[in-house]
């Protein structure tokens, strides 16, 4: 949070109404909600006023512009607020304040690291939380112990016929290895989610060869998951996002819709196995990704075992494998493989991304973070 | 019971170790008593008439033998000896130096317990039903969701400077014993078609100067959405709720100056914001926390048998003070706090241990704080109960009159009370005297009466069959009566029935008030809110006035 002596100048808000080209505002706590979430979408800065530290509706106001406006921009805390309501001013969303008296309490106030016991919009930090991901940590860390020489089959039972796992659902790209896994898991439950990122990027191959494995599998239950429009508009309204910033494409095509469905979820089976290598190289069966257990079946195969299971069940291959992709994701993004020991070689080749973002990184549980 | 985890553990610490500070800086003047001020209440601690007064919250109403025990030793070492248990579970320490209060905030801590958010516009300590995971009548046990909603209000960001304090009160059964709609919120545990725990919500119910029903918001409430619906209704509150006058603040003028309809609009619009969001608790977290509330076991057979007692009066008591408990074979006994011409609410070191002791002996060593001020062991098995009552009557707790007249609520009034017109204790002492001498009390059975030395109402005489509200009148104590108050499923506030009286005429008054009720009703279950809806008010008026 940042502390300054001095609030920022700010027009009114009668006077930013009439002001379209406004791009900041300052008011008292005591606003109407409604009125400044109505003009929120075009400020950069917004300045609340606390008339003294007893009124808290400040506390609110802020609250309701991140959480339900969605505001991004900076907001200033400014008036009778005390170095003790440092931490709440920054987790309703508060970045920057500018208290009457700036005493050196302020400074330590602002940096001292805290302990939560409840989420808030800017902070889903909690207590709750925090328990909830050493619990399922140990889980994980029990089944893998538990499944170690377990069959892919047996995993994928344990996780979908006995639902011992929650709610739960495959992801799948519909490329070149997806059928084995696709495959095993018709056979247990066809109805099972199986949900695709539709990012509008995909190769008519690739679309073609999903209606073809969905018939061949009897798959009653795929989901595609799409970028909202708004979305699309205010990030890529060019649709040349991804030779811009790559990242932030992937981003608002595949992470966000995913962790969106993931809300709904406690489990998600991927096809993800450790011979593609880098990042993938230790990968477990069972791991914890931003809090959902990710269940890799297919972890510890080999090529031969894939290509060996494909053809004893006579699986469909994708039309693209013979022209030498073996690993397939956007047409613009993806380039026949370099060499058959790193299939994923022709995938945002010339770049240093290797990862699209939807498998994260186990994140490290914490105890404690410093709020500033 | 619940126990901390190292997260719960770390926040009291942190909490001890900064109003350290602040006291420190206090007693050498860095801080003047104008800054201190806010700081000190949101630890508990309050300027009375003669000393900082300390109030330390019972989460829910709930102790551990073990907490008791400490709860007595803080009595013993740094105060006089005694406690005050309130009508909002928690207990007041009258009488401890300010130089003293972090030492007994760590001893609190050491057993966990805290005094964060007992004064302050801030959510304060839920009221629970005191026969919560015993009443034979309850749907689910509330406990774990007590224990979730303490955690969630404890530092709140967004709660802690509110236009008025705020209070939420939760039952687990169709009978309401936490006087849930005379509550800023009031939450009663039910399940829908498909067996899953959610709430039926009422907000905006409060008693005080301007005392109010709270009205319904919600049918239903997933348990999951429960801390997003409550952050909801807080949202609006603290966004809506008046500021310019301290006696306009609470949520229910809000309710009722918007209309329920509106009001419960504004939730629902906010809550469609919210819900699924991150204010969803993780299914794990609820498992976690009923995982320590485990059903309580049926008493083994050789403990079924029993004993007779040894002192006098037992039957009496166990028709009074024993209630029926879920489990065959247990029973729940209250321990009136309120002996005859004692002070309510009272217990002294020494009882507070025997009652520690007993909790081990004979009921699993868990305690409950009632809003009447007394104590419940929730688990005893039945064949135990000759004991407990004989030990009890050793200690001087086997009053046995849980319910009736003589087990008087009422709040310190002005014999501690910087707020207070009237004193409290002393009326509710001469009361007590008078309706046990010639047996009134015990002719009348289940009657609640309630004082309350000035309009905040801590008393709760709102809710009594027979209420006292101390008033000023031209500097001199008088009372005010008021009848047919109810806190429970059928929650009514009392009306006034005439002129004040002064305080020496109030014993009489109540007791012809009590007469007058023993001859109008129709039979001994006709209950006195009956006789008088029944009767009207003229014939009590007439009794009480027309000497
Ligand atoms: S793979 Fe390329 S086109 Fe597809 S989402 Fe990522 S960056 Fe965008
Ligand atoms: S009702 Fe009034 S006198 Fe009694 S404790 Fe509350 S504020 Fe004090």
């Amino acid at each position: 949070m940042r502390i300054s002596a001095i609030a920022h100048e700010a027009p009114t808000i009668d006077e930013v109404e009439t002001d379209p080209d406004a791009d900041a505002v300052a008011v008292d706590g005591g606003e109407d909600p409604a009125r400044l979430e109505a003009l929120a979408g075009r400020m950069n800065r917004i300045v609340i006023r606390f008339p003294t530290f007893k009124d808290g509706r400040g506390f609110s106001l802020a609250a309701r512009l991140r959480e339900h406006a969605g505001y991004e921009g900076e907001l200033q805390a400014a008036g009778d607020i005390l170095p003790d309501q440092a931490r709440h001013l920054i987790r309703v969303g508060f970045d920057a304040a500018a208290p009457d008296e700036l005493t050196p309490a302020w400074e330590r106030a602002a940096t001292r690291p805290v302990r939560v016991y409840q989420p808030t919009g800017v902070d889903a930090r909690s207590a709750a939380a925090e328990r909830a991901q050493a619990g399922r940590a140990r889980k994980v860390a029990s089944l893998n112990v538990l499944f170690k020489d377990a069959s892919p089959e047996e995993v994928l039972r344990h996780a979908l016929a006995d639902k011992s796992l929650g709610r739960i659902a495959a992801l799948s790209s519909f490329g070149v290895e997806s059928a084995v896994l696709l495959h095993l898991i018709a056979e247990i439950d066809a109805n099972a989610p199986v949900l695709f990122l539709e990012t509008g990027r995909h190769f008519p191959q690739t679309l073609q060869y999903k209606d073809a494995l969905i018939e061949r599998l009897a798959l009653t239950n795929v989901i595609d998951l799409a970028p909202t429009p708004a979305e699309l508009a205010r990030h890529d309204a060019g649709g040349d996002l991804w030779r811009r910033d790559p990242d932030k494409c992937c981003d608002i095509r595949k992470v966000r819709p995913l962790s969106e469905q993931l809300r709904g979820l406690d489990a998600l089976i991927t096809g993800r196995k450790r011979v593609h290598g880098a990042e993938r190289a230790q990968l477990e069966r069972f791991e914890l990704v931003d809090g959902v257990i990710r269940v890799n079946p297919l972890a510890e195969w080999s090529y031969e075992e894939i290509e060996e299971h494909a053809r004893l069940h006579e699986l469909p291959q994708h039309p693209l494998r013979e022209m030498g992709y073996l690993s397939v994701g956007c047409w613009t993004c993806t380039e026949p493989a370099k060499t058959r020991d790193d299939p994923r070689s022709g995938r945002w080749s010339g770049s240093e991304k290797t990862e699209c973002g939807i498998h994260g990184k186990p994140p490290e549980p914490e105890l404690e973070t410093s709020l500033s | 019971m619940y126990k901390y985890d190292a997260i719960d553990r770390a926040l009291v610490d942190e909490r001890v170790e900064e109003f350290r500070d602040q006291v420190s800086r206090r007693l050498s003047g860095e801080l003047s008593e104008d800054q201190f001020k806010p700081l000190r209440l949101m630890n508990g601690v309050y300027l009375q008439l003669h000393a900082y007064m300390l109030r330390v919250a019972i989460p829910y109403g709930v102790l551990s033998a073990k907490q008791l025990r400490a709860l007595a030793d803080i009595a013993r070492r740094y105060d006089r000896g005694y406690g005050h248990f309130t009508t909002r579970q928690n207990i007041q320490f009258n009488w401890p130096s300010l130089i003293d209060i972090p030492e007994i905030l760590e001893r609190l801590a050491d057993v966990e317990m805290h005094a964060i958010q007992t004064s302050g516009n801030c959510i304060r300590n839920t009221t629970m039903d005191p026969f919560a995971g015993a009443a034979a009548d309850e749907v689910e046990d509330p406990r774990p969701w007590c224990e979730l909603i303490r955690q969630w209000s404890t530092l709140h960001p967004e709660f802690t400077y509110l236009p008025r304090k705020f209070k939420i009160a939760v039952t687990g059964a169709p009978s309401d014993r936490a006087a849930i709609r005379a509550h800023d919120i009031g939450l009663r545990v039910v399940r829908n078609d498909e067996g899953e725990t959610g709430f039926e919500v009422f907000a905006g119910g409060g008693l005080g100067r301007t005392p109010r029903i709270g009205v319904k918001l919600t049918d239903f409430v997933d348990g999951r959405d429960l801390l997003a619906y409550l952050t909801s209704i807080l949202r609006v509150y603290n966004l809506a709720g008046r500021r310019d006058n301290l006696y306009k603040a609470r949520i229910k003028i809000l309710v009722e100056s918007m209309g329920a309809d509106a009001f419960r609009d504004e939730v629902e619009a906010t809550f469609a914001q919210l819900r699924g969001g991150v204010h969803l608790t993780p299914r794990e977290e609820i498992d976690r926390i009923r995982s320590f509330f485990p059903p309580p076991l049926a008493p083994a057979n050789d403990v079924a048998e029993g004993s007779a007692p040894s002192r006098p009066g037992f039957n009496r008591w166990l028709l009074r003070n024993v209630a029926a408990h879920k489990v065959n074979g247990l029973a729940s006994a209250i321990i009136s706090l309120k002996p005859i011409g004692g002070s309510p609410g009272d217990a002294t070191a020494d009882q507070m241990d025997a009652v520690a002791a007993l909790a081990e002996k004979y009921a699993g060593g868990e305690i409950r704080v009632t809003k009447e001020q007394n104590l419940v062991l929730p688990h005893v098995p039945r064949g135990y109960l000759p004991k407990l009552y004989d030990a009890l009557f050793d200690i001087g707790l086997a009053t046995p009159n849980a319910g009736e007249a003589t087990d008087i609520v009422s709040c310190p009034g002005l014999d501690y009370c910087n707020l207070a017109n009237a004193r409290s204790i002393p009326v509710a002492q001469a009361i007590s005297h008078r309706l046990s001498a010639d047996g009134l009390s015990d002719q009348a059975g289940d009657l609640t009466i309630k004082i309350s030395g000035c309009i905040n109402a801590c008393g709760h005489h709102h809710i009594a069959d027979i209420g006292l509200l101390g008033v000023d009148k031209r500097g001199e104590e008088h009372y005010q009566l008021t009848l047919g108050g109810s806190g429970t499923e059928d929650a009514a506030i009392g009306q006034i029935v005439g002129p004040g009286l002064s305080g020496e005429n109030v014993p009489e008054a109540v007791a012809r008030v009590v007469a007058a009720y023993l001859e109008l009703r129709i039979s001994a279950s006709e209950k006195f809110s009956q006789t008088l809806r029944r009767t009207g008010s003229e014939p009590f008026k007439e009794a009480v006035y027309a000497h």
